[in-house]
């Protein structure tokens, strides 16, 4: 497997927010596509900020344990594709589903390596998010202009139905994460 | 009659000085406290010019001993002790009693310890509880079922809404 880095802003091991099933979710760091209202801004910035090797991650996979599959978002998945593929691959030979959001539109994704990402996915939303069109209780969407492409024949629209809105991950000391689309939540 | 000589002590904490006295044979029963300093008494029964806090008592050293106490001071404890008395409860024995002293004052500063931890753990448990049914309340109040999971300290609540 190869040792390249991959830039990550955070990952939690479980997440049920994320797509089908409990799943391991890794937000990369790095997106130049600067989308107005984005919920994660501090993932934009390409300076390194944790720098892991997929077997450093795999390893945080396997300590998971009991999930259905992991989930990447970002930041860009698909500006880190290079890194992330023999993780992927890894993942994939464990039989664990891959979710991957991106920002870009599926027909933007034509480069080689994008391509063997995508092959490695079984569930893509796709698209910029759109802080006009904001999607209020579309299971994974975060605005209406995205798009849900199942990309394998492993999951359909109706494995989406239990998937969590959203979720807190209240921390020892207080401190609450968000992940899903808390918008909603949050802001009423 | 024996003259007493005072030796300057750092040992400071009266409750400490007592379970250090205690450890070495002089517990509850055995010690006269008292907040205003009382005169020491000499082996013939005569109340001495000396005065202290901690008194050990005569008839709790030896046969022909005198009372032999602590004054307090502001930069410690002083051991006032009579001639006769010190080959035996001098500068070696106040060794010990300042080891003792020091071993129970690790022991209390650790328990001190391990309270504040508890009380700084308590503290967060009820961060997190009062996090946790605040975002609860919210969440059922916006139609939302809520699923809460534990593990060890940490908490995670599950916001499901169906709508279909
Ligand atoms: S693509 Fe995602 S991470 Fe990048 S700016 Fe848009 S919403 Fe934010």
């Amino acid at each position: 497997m190869s040792g390249r880095f991959i830039n990550i802003a955070r990952w939690i091991s479980r997440s049920r927010a994320n797509g089908p099933g409990e799943r391991f979710v890794l937000w990369v760091q790095g997106c130049g596509l600067a989308c107005e209202g984005c919920w994660n801004p501090d993932t934009w910035s390409f300076a390194p900020r944790q720098l892991l090797t997929p077997d450093q991650l795999l390893r945080e996979v396997d300590r998971a344990g009991g999930i259905e599959g992991i989930t990447l978002s970002g930041g860009e998945p698909f500006t880190q594709a290079e890194a992330l593929v023999p993780f992927v691959e890894s993942v994939r030979s464990r039989g664990l589903s891959v979710l991957v959001f991106t920002g870009f539109e599926r027909a933007e994704l034509r480069s080689r390596v994008a391509s063997r990402l995508l092959a490695l996915t079984d569930v893509l939303v796709a698209g910029r998010y759109d802080h006009t069109q904001v999607a209020k209780g579309l299971r994974l969407l975060g605005s209406q202009n995205q798009r849900i492409h199942f990309l394998s024949g492993r999951y359909g629209p109706e494995d989406l139905d239990d998937v969590a809105r959203c979720e807190a991950h209240i921390a020892p000391d207080g401190v609450v994460t968000w992940t899903g689309f808390p918008g909603e939540f949050v802001n009423e | 009659m024996s003259a007493y000589i005072t030796v300057a002590t750092p040992m400071i904490d009266r409750d400490l000085l007592l379970q250090a006295l205690a450890d070495v044979g002089f517990g509850e029963g055995r010690i006269v406290v008292s907040d205003e300093p009382l005169p020491l008494v000499g082996y013939e029964g005569s109340q001495r010019a000396q005065v202290a806090n901690v008194i050990v008592r005569r008839q709790y050293l030896s046969a022909a001993s005198n009372d032999l106490g602590f004054i307090s001071t502001p930069t410690g404890y002083r051991l006032i002790v009579s001639d006769y008395d010190r080959p035996r409860f001098g500068a070696t024995w106040l060794v010990q009693v300042s080891e003792r002293y020091r071993a129970r004052e690790a022991e209390r500063d650790a328990r001190l310890r391990a309270e504040e931890l508890e009380r700084e753990r308590e503290r967060k448990r009820q961060l997190v509880e009062a996090q946790r049914s605040a975002i609860e309340a919210k969440a059922k109040r916006l139609g939302y079922s809520v699923t809460v999971e534990r593990n060890q300290e940490k908490v995670r609540l599950v916001l499901v809404r169906r709508t279909y």
